[in-house]
């Protein structure tokens, strides 16, 4: 505002100047009295509030919106659907964020667990390591969890709406998500750009520099903390007080550190009334069950509410030819080590058996039939929830922490946890000890194309050995630098040089 | 007519010979000893090397074996590199891997280099240690067998320790010292019958690790319908109150026999996921009891 005032004075005393050369000297003193009449009113007009900033009054403004608990409640639920992300069927706008429904393209085919149907195009670069700054999905990804963490970000700028009640809740709930987000972010690109705020179009110094992973870790840490104190376990498909637990437990195991404190999360989780599902197959199918801690809902109707990876998954079913594709060597594994889990986690793909598909999350739970690509129901519309935490990934954090970046454990509090796991999947034999290979083979089978492989990997420091090799029999060209995905070209196109490229690319 | 053809015909004769010079021209310019860019001055024309290489890269211990390293090449604008392990091998492949001898200090060096020659190196120093299974704590007991001024008491308070400082609990009546009968040395723990006599003391364990508490007790004759507790708390309390609800093993005895004998009551426990413990001792305090010589161990 007061800017605007200073404009409108300089610009008046311009028109005096001008008046001034122009006109005649008799006339001069008249118009100089004008033109100081006018700019005396002018001053008047632009002393008032609004003058040049109006609010407006056919239109809900994003800076006076949040006035009641209700409103802020829509913001709440604004998080979700940042994280569910648009599907293609309801709006095929390829700039639209796609979030945790392009997540596997980032992490699982990443890994050794799956790869594209052909080999083709900007996804293929992910299996094949030969991924570009300018890759769109990378971008999407990113850009979908800053919308996130915006998301999350405009609920704590607007907490004081919240009854008190209720606030602590609500302002939990959304350091979750913003943990959440983060927590993805930094293990994916590194050091990142930190949202502890809502960042603003002019705060390009926050937009543009990467602040260090460590210091990004304290930020999830305390509000992972805050969550857990103020959260209960009400919700599945949206933060409870497990998830926080569970994800903080996760933090310590990816830094290394507090080892005890995360075997003490993850018992507190474990006794909190999850249990696992008695059928392997259900955990997938049977929605918003006993197993699961944390997922991302979705509904198959409305089409805005609905997913497309289970659809991208099968055999030209979806946009692609079929992405996600399971690898040899994840099929392998599957058949020596996954017990009854690998026929509910993989099959040979009906329409060209040569290839295979995963069996988690077919859409609606349909498979398709003898085909595999024939449904009742729209399968690009399908409602199956993304499964972010269950029970069983944290039994076998439990079995992580214990060994406390040690090479094995035969302390029995592991081997309850990781034989609840195996006996489910109808291996009973009685495991007295247990190796990091031992573990980190026993998730691979457990979580395989729950995207979390890479990331055990990374945690397991057992990456760039496994890759390496994945990648010289498969005549991919992985290096170290691939652990990390590159900054979007956009971004750093738009930082005008102040956001640096990761190693590599 | 006849004029514009005897230019046409000078014309081709001047464009032949034009065409011949040009041919020797070609033979001259391609013979190098003859090139005119030798006169120039070095370096003329050219530009420094705007985006020199920058060597650096980072290392980690493999999880397979605990001398193999994997070397994250994290170089910037290199196009060749050269690894020097230290230990007598080298590799010039872009990330580096190599199987140490075994335990020791290597410095491994990274060369960088870009198409233009220039290079950067970089350095780190690695230590390669087997990694141990970390020995768990064996817990030390202050005022174990209820002396005064015994080893460690001194951390419980200052002046004359009277053998039971160190177990004292705020909330819990303290036990009283005794002087016969004794299991060894001079003094014992005393519960009184009709009091609520216990005794307390946090100690440092190591986690999910299993330990074997030993504590000797004697209990009078009569009144009969006495027991001794003792108790492992799984974290250290502020007030007696909170004792109950922090038991994660507990033992009695309940020996009337002889109230001269002392009788051992071992626990086992399992320190689980905490580093810190407590020794919990307690009575039912229908008939006056004694306890001596309170002992921890690893169990096997």
């Amino acid at each position: 505002m007061k800017n605007s005032y200073l404009n409108f004075e300089h610009s008046s005393s311009c028109l005096l100047r001008t008046l001034k050369l122009t006109l005649t000297k008799t006339v001069q003193f008249r118009a100089f009295m004008i033109a100081a009449l006018v700019l005396i009113s002018g001053s008047f007009v632009s002393c008032g509030d609004n003058f040049l900033d109006p609010a407006p009054s056919s239109a809900i403004s994003a800076d006076d919106f949040y006035t009641t608990e209700g409103e802020l409640l829509n913001a709440v639920i604004n998080m979700y659907d940042g994280i569910q992300g648009v599907n293609a069927l309801d709006d095929s706008d390829s700039n639209a964020n796609h979030a945790i429904q392009v997540e596997f393209y980032i992490t699982e085919m990443r890994s050794d667990n799956t790869r594209t149907k052909s080999s083709e195009g900007e996804a293929a670069q992910f299996e094949n390591y030969t991924l570009r700054p300018t890759n769109g999905i990378v971008y999407d990804y990113y850009r979908s969890f800053y919308d996130v963490l915006k998301r999350a970000n405009i609920v704590l700028a607007n907490i004081d709406v919240a009854s008190e009640a209720n606030k602590a809740k609500i302002e939990g709930e959304a350091k979750f998500i913003r943990a959440y987000a983060h927590f993805n972010l930094v293990r994916l690109f590194g050091d990142i750009p930190m949202a502890d705020r809502v960042i603003g179009i002019a705060d390009t110094d926050v937009q543009f520099t990467r602040t260090p992973k460590a210091q990004v870790y304290e930020l999830i840490i305390d509000d992972l903390n805050a969550a857990i104190a103020s959260l209960d376990n009400t919700y599945v498909n949206r933060a409870s007080k497990a998830a926080a637990q569970a994800t903080l437990a996760k933090v310590y195991l990816t830094l290394g550190t507090n080892y005890t404190e995360a075997q003490v999360l993850c018992e507190a989780v474990i006794n909190s009334g999850f249990a696992l599902e008695p059928n392997f197959n259900d955990v997938f199918y049977n929605e918003n069950n006993n197993e699961v801690i944390f997922s991302i809902g979705f509904l198959s109707n409305p089409a805005s509410d609905s997913q497309s990876f289970s659809a991208e998954w099968l055999n030209s079913v979806g946009r692609s030819s079929g992405v996600n594709y399971v690898t040899n060597e994840a099929a392998a594994a599957l058949d020596a080590n996954g017990g009854n889990r690998a026929a509910y986690s993989y099959r040979i793909d009906p329409a060209q058996p040569t290839q295979k598909q995963v069996a988690k999350y077919f859409p609606n739970g349909e498979n398709g039939g003898a085909t595999g690509v024939t449904f009742n129901s729209n399968p690009r519309a399908a409602g199956n929830d993304w499964i972010v935490l269950r029970l069983s990934d944290v039994l076998l954090m439990h079995v992580e922490a214990i060994m406390a970046g040690g090479a094995s454990t035969s302390v029995q509090a592991a081997l309850n946890s990781f034989q609840k796991v195996r006996n489910r999947a109808g291996l009973t034999d009685v495991v007295t000890s247990i190796t990091k290979k031992d573990l980190l083979d026993e998730r691979r089978v457990e979580l395989a194309f729950e995207n979390h492989r890479l990331f055990d990997l990374i945690r397991f420091n057992a990456a760039q050995d496994v890759l390496s090799a994945f990648s010289a029999a498969n005549g991919y060209s992985f290096t170290s630098t691939d652990l990390l995905l590159p900054i979007p070209q956009r971004e750093i196109n738009l930082s005008q040089g102040m956001l640096t490229q990761n190693p590599g690319y | 007519m006849k004029f514009i053809k005897i230019i046409n015909k000078k014309y081709r004769q001047g464009l032949g010979i034009a065409a011949f010079m040009s041919v020797i021209g070609v033979f001259i310019s391609c013979d190098p000893a003859l090139s005119h860019y030798e006169f120039d001055l070095p370096e003329t024309g050219s530009i420094a090397d705007a985006t020199p290489p920058t060597a650096n890269f980072s290392a980690t211990q493999s999880s397979i074996d605990y001398r193999i390293y994997n070397f994250s090449n994290l170089s910037v604008s290199a196009t060749t590199y050269l690894w020097d392990f230290g230990d007598g091998n080298t590799s010039s492949s872009l990330d580096g891997v190599n199987t140490y001898p075994g335990e020791g200090t290597f410095t491994v060096t990274l060369t960088a280099s870009d198409a233009l020659g220039v290079e950067s190196t970089f350095s780190m120093t690695i230590e390669i240690v087997e990694p141990e299974a970390p020995a768990a704590i064996v817990p030390f007991i202050k005022e174990a067998s209820f002396e005064d001024n015994s080893p460690g008491s001194e951390d419980c308070g200052s002046g004359n320790m009277d053998g039971r400082d160190c177990w004292r609990i705020s909330g819990g009546r303290i036990f009283g010292i005794t002087s016969s009968p004794v299991r060894t040395g001079s003094q014992g723990a005393k519960f009184d019958a009709g009091s609520d006599r216990v005794a307390y003391q946090a100690l440092t364990v190591t986690p999910n690790t299993d330990y074997i508490v030993t504590v000797y007790y004697t209990i009078k004759t009569s009144p009969v319908g006495s027991a001794m507790r003792l108790a492992i708390l799984g974290n250290a309390i502020s007030n007696a109150s909170e004792a109950e609800d922090a038991i994660i093993a507990s033992i009695t005895g309940d020996n009337q026999d002889d109230a001269n004998e002392y009788l051992p009551l071992v626990l086992s426990f399992n320190s689980g996921a905490t580093d810190t413990i407590a020794i919990w001792i307690d009575s039912n305090n229908v008939a006056e009891s004694r306890i001596d010589d309170v002992s921890i161990i690893l169990a096997e």
